[in-house]
């Protein structure tokens, strides 16, 4: 792992004192709030609540829109990573040095991973004014903040690989879109295939359904797995791409 | 330092470096000479670890680049071709990110970071962003990165590429002071660059090593291929006499003093002994009545080794730049 500790220090300036962090910060918060805010104004008009369907669970699960605001947030963030080092050439110095790929890439990625999850931070204030005028279940909180970082773990490291696949951000931008757009395409399958194999697949791969499972306090080993799959996978695969560019 | 023996380096259709072997020993200054598309910075880049060769060899202080790539790569100060940054940075912090990544250890950080500032005359600018530098500065932060980790091995490709007359001389100086501490490998096609900071060179043409020694052996290879008379010839005689001479590709002339005459003549490459041939030319001279002031074999410049040795036209034109030998 040698080269780990001042790669990850080096991404983490790179993202922060470039505009691009702060942007996805400020536009993912405006439009979380305006959710949180929605669901909060839907939720005082409700006179009974059932347990499965409080603030917490519609904020998390229940709708389309945050994996879909995670299928942006996520490529936006990867984008850079490689394709950026590769177009201005500084990827020649880095390798010149003594790192390895594996703590190149490491190290890329959980800077993008810790920025994901500074960005989702302050949601946690959503959580803490919903304690102030009644009840929490934590381990609904808990979980559905298991399933967003599961999720935004493995869509952040097939963004890794795209950024490395191609030397232009906007096309690891898309390629990343793509790629995940084929994912919850998959999982749209849990609503067209009768119950089966296929069916199975496409559950467990829905970032949808992980969403709406985990916000009502069911994590599935399973699921975990396969997010641990789509983080190792991708991450494994960048390494050998990064390894043969000497071989390019 | 550097052993590399058979490298060759193919990208598919185009071989871009073929059955080069050379050897550049510890303390060496050297340059890596050749016109554009040579091969040179493939070369490097093999040497310093970015690429992967396809056949042959390359030692770095005794160190494998393949197979102990990490320990070769702690042996070399790596500046690539236009010194690539991240315009994001402030000089100080990219400089400390790059000791960090070589290793440099974080009590030393601080005072690694502001010896190579120093050496590489950027101290002034440490606080600047990197994208606020001219092209110079960023060359320079190039070097100062490359010197960082303070390693054994410097190899600069291309250092003074795209910079104004007055940036070049201030890295070629800055590059000749480093060569009195570092091994150096420095690449580049601008000849005067060899000439005032290296003390030998290879020379790689469209992938091949055409040839290596010091720049007086490489001037040897072409310092027998004409001569340069200092005639009295009131009658302007001598150009069109040793015009015809056999063994004479060519004559030129020039004015002198009152009525001296500046004559150079290029051989035919056929000439097996220039000397002789030399010998023979003066006794024409003398014969027809023309007095010979001075003959000398023409010393050539290093851009004639290179015409010649790339295979390139020649500049004609270069002939003026050719001095009696001394």
């Amino acid at each position: 792992m040698s080269g780990f500790s001042a790669v990850y220090k080096r991404e983490m300036l790179s993202l922060w004192v470039t505009p691009l962090a702060w942007v996805l910060l400020v536009v993912f918060l405006l439009l979380q709030g305006y959710s949180f805010y929605s669901i909060v104004l839907h939720f005082s008009h409700v006179s009974q609540v059932n347990l499965d369907t409080g603030p917490v669970q519609a904020y998390f699960g229940q709708s389309i829109f945050l994996p879909l605001l995670l299928l942006m947030l996520c490529p936006a963030l990867t984008m850079r990573v490689f394709a950026e080092e590769r177009r201005s050439g500084t990827i020649e110095s880095l390798l010149t040095a003594p790192v390895t790929p594996t703590a190149v890439v490491l190290a890329k990625y959980l800077a993008t991973f810790t920025t994901y999850l500074v960005i989702w931070a302050p949601t946690l204030l959503y959580v803490v004014i919903l304690r102030k005028t009644g009840h929490v279940d934590w381990n609904v909180v808990g979980s559905s903040y298991v399933g967003v970082i599961g999720i935004g773990a493995g869509y952040l490291a097939v963004g890794t690989l795209m950024s490395a696949m191609t030397r232009s951000q906007v096309l690891a931008l898309l390629f990343t879109i793509l790629a995940l757009v084929g994912l919850f395409i998959i999982g749209i399958g849990e609503y067209i295939f009768d119950p089966g194999l296929m069916r199975d697949i496409c559950v467990h791969v829905s970032a949808f359904s992980q969403l709406d499972e985990m916000s009502k306090g069911i994590v599935d080993l399973r699921r975990l797995v396969f997010d641990a799959s789509l983080v190792a996978l991708p991450l494994f695969v960048t390494t050998r791409v990064v390894d043969s560019w000497r071989w390019g | 330092m550097i052993e590399v023996e058979h490298l060759t380096k193919d990208y598919g259709t185009v071989v871009a470096v073929r059955d080069v072997s050379f050897q550049v020993g510890r303390g060496e200054v050297v340059g890596f000479l050749g016109p554009n598309g040579a091969g040179k910075s493939t070369t490097l880049r093999i040497l310093a670890g970015f690429l992967g060769a396809t056949a042959g060899r390359v030692r770095i202080d005794e160190h494998d680049i393949v197979n102990e790539s990490l320990e070769a790569r702690r042996c070399i100060g790596y500046m690539p071709e236009a010194s690539p940054l991240y315009p994001e940075m402030r000089v100080r912090e990219y400089l400390r990110f790059r000791a960090a990544a070589k290793k440099v250890s974080r009590r030393d950080r601080g005072s690694a970071v502001d010896r190579a500032m120093e050496q590489a005359a950027v101290s002034d600018m440490a606080g600047t962003l990197i994208g606020h530098l001219s092209k110079g500065y960023r060359q320079r932060v190039g070097l100062a990165d490359a010197l960082v980790s303070n390693p054994p091995l410097l190899i600069l490709d291309e250092p003074t590429a795209g910079l104004d007359p007055n940036q070049i001389r201030e890295v070629r100086n800055l590059v000749r002071v480093l060569g009195e501490s570092h091994t150096l490998l420095v690449s580049t096609h601008i000849l005067s660059e060899v000439e005032s900071t290296c003390d030998r060179a290879i020379v790689i043409d469209r992938g091949r090593l055409v040839a290596e020694g010091t720049l007086e052996e490489l001037r040897a290879r072409r310092a027998a291929s004409g001569a340069v008379f200092l005639l009295r010839d009131p009658e302007k005689r001598a150009r069109s006499l040793l015009g015809t001479s056999e063994g004479v590709k060519k004559a030129s002339s020039g004015a002198a003093d009152d009525d001296l005459v500046r004559v150079r003549v290029r051989y035919e490459k056929s000439v097996e002994d220039p000397g002789a041939l030399l010998e023979q030319l003066v006794a024409e001279l003398v014969a027809a009545g023309i007095g010979v002031r001075e003959a000398a074999p023409a010393r050539a410049t290093l851009e004639e080794v290179f015409a010649s040795l790339t295979h390139a036209e020649a500049d004609e034109s270069g002939d003026d730049d050719e001095e009696p030998g001394s």
